[in-house]
């Protein structure tokens, strides 16, 4: 990358940063509390944990103020807060089957086992802008509270708590295609060390736990318009894919007790997985049955899952033969992305002059010929 | 209550609470006398490992961002790790931990303070649940 820094302008940075500041800051609006974007702005907290690529709502939400709503400002500001802690250690491997689901829905199956559970979603309303004053949307929102009450004490059927733990943590699709032979069995018996992309950079060919780890902290919009162009797009591939679990909910945090030697928990995190049903057609693939990729991200964020699972699919059937691993790798990021756009805006005087002192020989030779 | 549970419920209390009644235990003097800070409360992350289910592959989710500290009361060491960074209610936390390990009588404030979260956090997943079955649907199949 061919660019030359400038030096100066101390007193113009300052002022502008002055002019950022007292507008974020003071305005004329009371101060943007953390717990207000925490609860009203959760999808935005969310995702800047999951591209950021650390779990802490509240690190998050003042990582959202600073950046004035930038999700990928705020999610570079928590990347460099990232840098500065130390990793004080590893949680013992968390098994997804212990994720508790606020919501689980199975696109594939219409009885698959255990609940098909909405939860907190607006997936099935009309996309109305809402354009009614404060008074009238809290009339509305307590009237649903009210009735969210009501309903809430008069459902039946999955009352008592060995039900209630069996619907929270429900047996996967997946097992069930297991049980009757429809999908190939890619279970391994070895327990590769999974590759740490905050360590190395992630370059292919490279392991299927370097492609999971880098799309859990791909840029939503990113990885969304890789799966996009590759189901659909130029590349011409056309994917049958159908959804099995889509969940989202709360998975664990669990460490050794340094003094017991025992697992404890400490604590949770919101997650969101996606299993995606691939329908295998290839002349070297196992046409009698289907097989899955995987997708997992912190926070709510059943975009950016869906796009991983599918892409993690196509990762495998791919084998190396396209571009799509190492678009996945090399261009999700959205901090290696919108760094490398964002430096264009810093002066580049002396890469441009000689820019232009190139043209200005090549017209003179041009000329002279 | 063993200890692996005392810790965990510790993780998940109530920092207004953990920190009220380390402070107790520390208006004793021979707790505030025999205390020992072994590890300073430190903000750092751990590593989220996950097994996924197609191939039952382990690979990083990412970082969590976490307290931990370290004391001992009389010799005997108390530990604890909470979620976020917040050094005050670790330190009292780990406190808690060791002056539990240390006097029966402080045992029995700390397993009571478990027990409380274990309450709380058990009628906040029935009150959970008790929302989310009202949105348990079965889709009718179009013919």
């Amino acid at each position: 990358m061919g660019y030359a820094a400038a030096r100066g302008g101390l007193k113009a940075i300052e002022a502008a940063e002055r002019l950022v500041a007292r507008e974020r800051v003071l305005g004329d609006s009371p101060w943007l509390e953390s717990k207000q974007m925490i609860e009203k702005l959760r999808l935005a907290v969310d995702r800047v944990m999951g591209e950021g690529g650390l779990w802490d709502e509240h690190l998050a939400a003042s990582a959202l103020r600073q950046a004035e709503g930038d999700p990928i400002e705020a999610a570079h500001l928590l990347r460099s807060y990232r840098s500065t802690l130390p990793r004080l250690a590893y949680t013992t491997p968390v098994d997804v089957d212990d994720l508790v689901v606020l919501r689980r829905i199975v696109p594939a199956f219409r009885n698959p086992p255990g609940p098909q559970l909405l939860g907190r979603t607006t997936d099935y309303t009309g996309r109305l802008l809402d354009t009614n004053d404060e008074t009238t949307q809290r009339t509305t929102a307590e009237k649903m509270a009210a009735f969210l009450e009501e309903s809430a004490t008069t459902t039946n059927g999955f009352g008592d708590d060995s039900e209630r733990e069996g619907d929270r943590r429900p047996r996967r699709l997946l097992d069930l295609l297991r049980d009757l032979d429809a999908v190939v069995d890619r279970r391994r018996v070895d327990d590769p060390e999974p590759f740490d992309i905050t360590r190395h950079a992630a370059r292919p060919p490279a392991s299927r736990s370097a492609r999971l780890a880098t799309m859990a902290r791909a840029e939503t919009g990113a990885l969304v318009n890789v799966w996009y162009r590759n189901i659909l797009g130029p590349d011409g591939y056309l994917h049958e894919i159908t959804l099995g679990e889509v969940r989202h909910g709360r998975l664990p945090v669990t460490v050794v007790h340094p003094l017991t030697g025992h697992e404890i928990s400490i604590g949770e995190v919101r997650v969101t997985e996606v299993e995606a049903i691939e329908d295998l057609n290839g002349i070297d693939e196992d046409r009698g049955r289907f097989d899955v990729g995987y997708g997992l991200c912190f926070g709510h964020n059943e975009k950016k899952a869906i796009a991983m699972a599918n892409l993690d699919i196509a990762c495998e059937r791919d084998r190396g033969r396209s571009f799509l691993e190492q678009s996945i790798l090399l261009t999700t990021d959205g901090l290696d992305a919108s760094g490398f756009l964002e430096h264009l805006k810093l002066p580049h005087y002396v890469t441009f002059r000689s820019m232009m002192e190139r043209k200005a020989a090549i017209r003179q030779h041009q000329d002279h010929s | 209550m063993d200890r692996n549970r005392r810790t965990e419920l510790l993780a998940r209390a109530d920092a207004d609470q953990v920190r009220l009644l380390a402070e107790t235990f520390l208006s004793h003097r021979n707790v505030a006398d025999e205390l020992d800070i072994i590890n300073p409360p430190e903000v750092g992350m751990v590593m989220m490992q996950v097994r996924e289910p197609v191939c039952k592959e382990r690979f990083h989710l990412g970082e969590v961002v976490v307290t931990r500290a370290e004391v001992a009361v009389a010799g005997l060491r108390g530990w604890a790790m909470r979620t976020g960074a917040d050094r005050e209610t670790a330190l009292a936390a780990a406190l808690l931990d060791a002056c539990a390990e240390h006097d029966t009588e402080f045992a029995n404030d700390v397993h009571s303070l478990c027990e409380i979260t274990a309450s709380h956090l058990a009628a906040d997943e029935r009150r959970e649940w008790d929302e989310l079955r009202a949105t348990a649907v079965s889709f009718e199949e179009l013919d």
